[in-house]
């Protein structure tokens, strides 16, 4: 936990939109080769964490470094997997030229090179999905178009995986395969996921981050009643199994 | 058609018919597949009132139109970028104030316009010389960037915030291609008219989308669409003495009638020979 070198650390970090803040003195660290979790309620400022560590927004005061240095130049670490894999359905692209997306400024400068292709074709197989290179995007199930976004993140072979609500779109089963896959990534990356199935999260993830305007970092995956009494809205998954006090607390607020 | 061809205004309109099917392919494609049919649009009418201006000042037309086409069409992309959620609305009156500064500044310049019919309509039966070669330039510029391009583009408009993680000038790219989309307008109004360009923009990648798999089938596809559209509509004005350009509107909208049709009919035949296999039909 103390390590002198995390691969991400936030310090005193604040973000807000128009005036509104939505993060609010951040700080935490996330060691080489984590399986992190964050969660939290919805606008609780999650997806907006992690297009601060993309480098994708800039904070309005504090610092993020990856190893050491700021979100802007280090984009090619990172393998992004965003929340709507459904973006542009219709648009005319196969699930080759998707996921040869991830090796943009690789290669070649302006064309994509043979081993460009290779490495797409490479990753492609070892998601299951090398057989639908040539399909249209929108010809395949959400589950195989989410695996079709993990291999473009994967296409550039980044230390770091990030993977907004990956789920969303997934029923039970594919979930369950999704974090199976995730686990084994897992051996040689960093991965970091944003995630609303606490349950599923606590048996695959090493660490987890409550994110509610601020930040509670856990270096374990027990869900705890810290990060309950956060004051999250109801994950159902923690309904289902029963944790009444909570429900009684969300709404006194009201 | 092909005796009319010794004619130099008919091998003009061809020549001029063929340059705008190519632009009209690949900027239109880049148009619909980002979604800015509304600021092509914007950029075409607003570009009305360069022409005001170039009457008024005594300047060259060109230079009117591509003048206020370009300011037009980079203040509505800012605006796009910036706040995206009212960026029709600014189009829109940007729109409106480009056609109204120039009907009145053409109030202003006393002598004989050409008539808002021609703006309009376009009379490609009277292209210049001098105007082919400066589309056969353009229409090469079009070509080599879309090539050296391409990946950029692709990755642009299907995902611009990942294509700006894999470290693609996303912002640049954009404003050049919407550069070129602003010069193609002018030229192709200069040939065809507003009504048309606007149509030619949008009817052939729309068809085209719809058949192709990747973006540049769609942009061939494109072409060739305009292409059968522009030879087809001019033969029909030349025999039957019809408007041009609205002719070849027209045939650009059966075309697009048909695809309809032909979607139908695909659809309806694949349900019935997929039940006869025994196959449930696929889901839409």
């Amino acid at each position: 936990m103390t390590n002198e070198n995390p691969i991400i650390r936030v310090e005193n970090l604040y973000f807000s939109y128009n005036r509104e803040p939505a993060l609010a003195d951040v700080s935490f660290r996330v060691e080489e080769k984590d399986f992190l979790a964050i969660i939290g309620p919805n606008g609780g400022g999650k997806s907006t964490l992690v297009k601060l560590i993309l480098g994708l927004l800039e904070p309005d005061s504090g610092t993020i470094r990856i190893h050491g240095k700021p979100p802007s130049k280090t984009a090619h670490c990172f393998g992004y997997v965003p929340q709507d894999v459904n973006i542009n359905i219709d648009f005319p692209i196969t699930v080759l030229d998707v996921v040869l997306m991830g090796r943009l400024r690789q290669g070649g400068r302006f064309s994509m090179n043979r081993k460009d292709r290779h490495k797409a074709l490479e990753v492609m197989e070892t998601l299951g999905i090398r057989g639908y290179a040539e399909r249209k995007i929108k010809d395949l199930s959400a589950g195989q178009r989410e695996r079709v976004f993990i291999a473009r993140a994967l296409a550039a072979n980044p230390e770091i995986l990030i993977l907004d609500e990956p789920t969303a779109s997934v029923d039970t089963e594919g979930k369950t395969e999704l974090y199976h896959l995730l686990r084994e990534l897992n051996e040689t990356k960093t991965v970091i996921v944003v995630s609303h199935d606490l349950m599923i999260v606590s048996s695959y993830v090493k660490s987890v981050a409550c994110v509610n305007q601020t930040v509670h970092y856990h270096p374990n995956n027990e869900i705890t009643g810290a990060m309950i009494e956060m004051g999250y809205q109801c994950p159902v998954e923690l309904i289902a199994h029963g944790q009444p006090h909570r429900i009684l607390k969300t709404h006194e607020d009201f | 058609m092909i005796e009319a061809l010794q004619f130099e205004f008919m091998r003009n309109a061809v020549a001029a018919a063929l340059l705008a099917s190519l632009l009209c392919g690949i900027i239109g494609s880049f148009v619909v597949v980002n979604r800015l049919v509304f600021l092509a649009g914007g950029i075409a009418h607003a570009a009305y009132g360069g022409i005001g201006i170039a009457f008024f000042f005594g300047i060259p037309y060109m230079y009117g139109t591509i003048g206020v086409a370009l300011t037009a069409a980079i203040l509505m992309t800012a605006v796009a970028i910036k706040a995206k959620n009212r960026s029709d609305t600014f189009i829109g009156v940007l729109w409106a104030v480009g056609m109204a500064t120039g009907v009145i500044l053409l109030d202003f310049t006393p002598g004989y316009h050409t008539d808002l019919m021609s703006y309009l309509f376009g009379s490609i039966l009277a292209v210049p010389t001098a105007d082919i070669v400066w589309m056969c330039a353009l229409g090469a510029a079009t070509l080599v960037l879309t090539l050296l391009f391409y990946r950029d583009i692709l990755a642009i408009s299907y995902d611009a915030e990942f294509a700006r993680l894999r470290g693609v000038p996303v912002n640049t790219v954009y404003f050049l291609f919407i550069v070129l989309v602003a010069v193609s307008i002018v030229f192709i109004i200069r040939v065809a008219g507003l009504i048309l360009v606007i149509a030619l923009l949008t009817i052939p990648p729309y068809i085209a989308e719809k058949y192709a798999r990747s973006l540049m089938t769609m942009m061939i596809l494109a072409v060739i669409l305009a292409v059968v559209f522009n030879l087809t509509g001019l033969w029909l004005s030349y025999n039957h003495d019809l408007t041009s350009g609205a002719t070849i509107i027209l045939v650009a909208a059966a075309g697009f009638f048909l695809s309809f049709l032909l979607d139908f009919v695909l659809f309806t035949f694949r349900k019935n020979h997929s039940h006869k296999n025994g196959i449930p039909p696929e889901k839409a």
